[in-house]
């Protein structure tokens, strides 16, 4: 009993899991679905086993743009909330412009990109970027210029210098704040790999990113290795998460509320 | 040690907050400051500690502006306004740290005020693993450990229960006996005030200005058992019926 109280974090969602699983095949079966339209579990297990190599060369280059993607904004978005936490005024002049940035919808902007940059890593690099940068710099921004009243004014009294309140101050209490953007970030950093694979992807030998071979094999009517593929690109986008989630918990649970475990 | 003159004060171009405010103050006073909310209490501890500037008028620090004086002053604030990713330790010696002092000096400072505060048992916990009074208590030694000529503290054990309260305050003596600052102190407590003052200034409100400076009479060091002492039971008694006076809204 114990042990079940204990370990419910993981077996109940193998549960859930189980049962959508068992769901799939009941409909699939009770109502005779064909296989290019709902594949049952088998088969597209076995279609990723028939393509692992190709899935795992594929899921590799959508993870590598998505991950350059991923840092850079990161590096960025520390540089950039630094920037706009200088002043309200700055604040006002870049903010519209940056959320510009975050509406444009990639699939239109990517075209651009290839003629700018050819297609390939670099620009699947860019539009990962593009989608990552904003809830980043948002965040870090909020985190670096709402640091209470009191606390400035402490930093005063004791003759901190600017350098000293950002360092001392600022910087880390922003941190929790910066992880709540990276991990927004994190979670739609394989939706822009993705995105940019199908738009401004190169394949060489035949194999590209996972949004590539999405194409390739619709073509090929191979279905179970389609579903097989996105699955694979929510098996990468899980990893993202993971990262930024353990990232999150090494920096804070000495210290921050969201994940100390302050009563026992 | 700080003398005012013919201050006044106001926000901006808002309304005169302090109005011709002229005191003075020795070397070594213990002063408290009580009066109505609102009257501008808080706003004459950051005047003296140069966190808002004086409209006009004269405010000068051990011979000093206040802008100057700043290196000889601590500042406590109602909240404890620790910060919660360093440790105990850590946040005790942030101003040293800041001020580039060695390492070795840093721990040995620090570890003295620790122990004055009475904080030695935890110096590696963060401020969520700690009550309400020992978080004050950190940021006390956090503003000993300078040193400081002048100690201003803002409502700082308007958050505790009268328990706490009451042996915080009897500690803040002691720590006085040992290192001589001049301590001006804003509370809502008459019983608070005369216990620790040598001196109560009473505020009257709108706009803030001098009701009535009252010395209290009798003599350190003060104990819990001067609490009881009916010398000190007719003093707040007086406090109080001036502090009615001057805020008649609140009987
Ligand atoms: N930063 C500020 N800008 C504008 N007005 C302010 C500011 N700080 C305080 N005031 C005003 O100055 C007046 C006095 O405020 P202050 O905080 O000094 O009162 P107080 O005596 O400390 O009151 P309390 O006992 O409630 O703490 C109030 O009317 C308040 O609205
Ligand atoms: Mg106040």
């Amino acid at each position: 009993m114990n042990f079940l109280k204990h370990n419910l974090r993981w077996y109940l969602p193998v549960l859930t899991g189980a049962l959508i699983l068992f769901l799939w095949i009941l409909v699939k079966e009770l109502f005779g679905i064909r296989n290019f339209i709902l594949p049952s579990p088998l088969k597209i297990a076995q279609a990723a086993i028939a393509e692992r190599h190709v899935l795992f060369q594929s899921a590799m280059i959508t993870l590598s743009g998505a991950s350059l993607g991923f840092v850079t904004a990161a590096i960025a978005g520390i540089l950039g909330s630094m920037v706009m936490a200088l002043s309200g005024n700055l604040r006002l002049s870049l903010y519209p412009y940056i959320l510009i940035l975050q509406m444009t919808p990639m699939a239109i902007f990517a075209p651009v990109l290839v003629i700018w940059l050819g297609p390939g890593l670099p620009a699947v690099t860019v539009i990962t970027f593009l989608i990552c940068f904003f809830p980043i710099v948002a965040n870090t921004t909020q985190g670096l210029i709402s640091v209470d009243k009191n606390m400035v004014d402490l930093f005063r009294m004791i003759n901190a210098d600017r350098g000293q309140e950002v360092r001392l101050l600022r910087l880390p209490h922003a941190l929790p704040y910066f992880l709540t953007g990276l991990r927004i970030a994190g979670s739609i950093a394989m939706i822009g790999g993705i995105t940019g694979d199908l738009f401004a992807g190169n394949a060489s030998g035949g194999v590209g990113g996972l949004g590539f071979m999405v194409l390739v094999y619709n073509a090929q009517l191979k279905i179970p290795a389609l579903w097989a593929a996105g699955f694979t690109a929510c098996l990468c986008g899980f990893l993202f998460v993971s990262v930024v989630i353990a990232l999150n918990w090494f920096l804070l649970h000495k210290w921050h509320d969201s994940i100390a475990k302050s009563d026992v | 040690m700080v003398k005012i003159t013919a201050l006044q004060k106001r926000y901006g171009q808002g309304a005169v907050i302090l109005d011709d405010i002229n005191l003075e103050f020795e070397k070594g006073e213990f002063v408290s400051l009580i009066g109505p909310s609102g009257c501008g209490k808080s706003t004459l501890l950051k005047l003296i500690a140069s966190l808002s500037p004086v409209t006009s008028g004269s405010l000068v620090v051990d011979g000093m502006t206040p802008e100057n004086a700043r290196e000889e002053m601590a500042f406590i604030f109602q909240e404890p306004t620790l910060l919660p990713w360093r440790t105990v330790t850590r946040n005790i010696e942030l101003p040293l740290e800041v001020l580039h002092t060695k390492w070795d000096k840093r721990e040995e400072i620090c570890a003295r005020t620790r122990k004055l505060v009475g904080l030695d048992h935890v110096p590696d916990h963060y401020p969520r693993q700690l009550s309400g009074g020992m978080k004050m208590r950190v940021s006390i030694a956090r503003a000993l450990s300078l040193s400081p000529k002048i100690l201003l503290l803002d409502e700082p054990f308007g958050a505790l229960d009268e328990m706490t309260r009451d042996r915080l305050n009897e500690q803040l003596l002691a720590i006085r006996e040992q290192q001589k600052f001049t301590a001006f102190f804003v509370t809502h407590s008459v019983a608070e005030a005369v216990f620790l003052s040598s001196r109560i200034i009473v505020l009257a409100a709108n706009p803030g200005r001098v009701y009535q400076d009252i010395r209290v009479p009798f003599a350190y060091p003060r104990s819990a058992e001067t609490r009881e002492s009916p010398e000190y039971q007719r003093c707040v008694a007086e406090v109080t019926k001036v502090l009615r006076a001057v805020n008649p809204d609140h009987p």
